[in-house]
């Protein structure tokens, strides 16, 4: 499945792409967690990160990991996505979606699109 | 060279039959005469075709069928007579670890795949296979591979009895906005560097979660790398209130995190587990009280790069 595919099924907004192409890029595996060590222990790097936190270690996270992409849960508590975190994707070159829906509703959606869990 | 064969595993796990398999493919009808088959062969260039009948996957037929008719007389048979009959199929989404097997394990030189409203989608053969198969490998290799060829240049390019690069960072304690900054850093100049990518990786996941203990538990610190032809030294020092028990902080899940730690998304007792799974060696020297040093080591020469996928 294509991002664009995840961006369509999770109605969320781009807030970050480099271009086209990155647009293109192919998703085969997700992780959803808040918290990043658990993300960083993984045996097998997803391709997207998807997550309720809203912070800049989201990006770091996923710059350290080798994450290509970030999806994140739009917060009650925290409603605007911090500008730090951003400036950070586009340094990165990290591709970063916003949803509306929740962690719940996301995780499930994307499951019954296809999308099986594969990381151990 | 066995991280590559991981990377090559990894790489056959990933793949589904759909990523490789040829999707024009050229049927045939089963009301096709099999003196017609040796002209559509030659004309596409192939061994062998699906018979579809309407939409109906009904058989495969191939230049082995073709000729055992020619050998017996070349009688005026129809393809629908001379096929094989519910051939084994595959499907678009199936892993391409599964196929492999089954080819070695038939003898049948191609496979028709069907979707999932059993529409033939596609066809597989060995040759296809290996042609997908390399086509992800270059791409996967490009993406290493220029700098791995301003590494090998950079410590050769310079010549001295004892070549080492020293880099380091100030860590500010609390300052959850810029923490984790010296490991994205340290990260891009291992790269400009040209160190291969799964040791930058195994380095940066260490470094970014000792960076991180460095800021929330301690008071920060100091992060400094050393880097030589054959290893890279992550030094992690900080000034906090040390670690009591340093077998019981090892373990997977133990954390001593306060709520804030988690509501930032760390303090899941996984930090140290990690940092040891990630490098060579590690040691950790610590006083309650005053402070803890972490030494991480990372080997970039013989070193079989797959520790923390083992």
């Amino acid at each position: 499945m294509k991002i664009k595919d995840i961006q369509r099924i999770l109605e969320a907004e781009v807030l970050y792409y480099q271009d086209e192409q990155q647009m293109e890029m192919e998703i085969r595996s997700i992780a959803a967690s808040d918290l990043m060590s658990n993300i960083l222990a993984l045996v097998r790097v997803p391709d997207l990160l998807l997550t309720g936190l809203n912070n800049s270690q989201v990006i770091n996270t996923a710059s350290v990991f080798g994450i290509k992409a970030v999806a994140l849960i739009k917060n009650d508590k925290c409603p605007h996505v911090d500008t730090k975190v951003l400036e950070l994707a586009k340094e990165e070159e990290i591709l970063l979606l916003l949803t509306h829906k929740c962690m719940y509703e996301s995780c499930g959606l994307l499951y019954s699109n296809g999308l099986p869990c594969i990381l151990g | 060279m066995q991280d590559i064969d991981l990377k090559r595993q990894l790489l056959l796990l990933e793949m589904r039959i759909d990523d490789v398999m040829r999707k024009e493919v050229i049927t045939v009808s089963p009301q096709n005469r099999m003196s017609e088959l040796l002209t559509i062969f030659k004309k596409h260039n192939i061994s062998g075709a699906p018979v579809i009948d309407g939409e109906k996957l009904v058989g495969i037929i191939s230049i082995e069928d073709l000729i055992r008719w020619l050998y017996e007389g070349s009688k005026n048979y129809y393809v629908g007579e001379r096929m094989t009959k519910n051939p084994t199929c595959f499907y678009t989404s199936q892993p391409l670890v599964y196929i492999i097997k089954i080819f070695e394990e038939s003898g049948f030189g191609r496979f028709p795949v069907l979707n999932k409203s059993n529409k033939l989608a596609g066809i597989v053969t060995k040759g296809i296979i290996i042609k997908g198969l390399l086509k992800r490998l270059a791409i996967e290799n490009s993406e290493d591979e220029i700098p791995q060829y301003r590494a090998s240049h950079f410590f050769e390019d310079i010549n001295a009895d004892y070549k080492e690069i020293n880099l380091r960072y100030n860590v500010i304690g609390k300052d959850i906005e810029n923490a984790g900054s010296a490991s994205t850093q340290i990260k891009r100049n291992l790269k400009r560097l040209g160190i291969r990518s799964s040791i930058i990786q195994r380095l940066a996941i260490a470094s970014y979660e000792a960076e991180m203990n460095a800021v929330l538990h301690a008071d920060g610190g100091t992060m400094e790398y050393t880097i030589t032809p054959d290893q890279i030294i992550c030094i992690a020092r900080d000034t906090g209130p040390g670690i009591e028990d340093i077998e019981k902080a090892m373990q997977p899940g133990f954390s001593t995190a306060s709520d804030w730690i988690r509501e930032l998304g760390f303090g899941a007792g996984m930090g140290l587990t990690n940092i040891e799974k990630c490098s060579d060696k590690m040691e950790i020297d610590s006083t309650p009280g005053k402070g803890t040093t972490l030494t991480i080591i990372i080997r970039t020469e013989d070193n079989n790069g797959i520790k923390r996928n083992s």
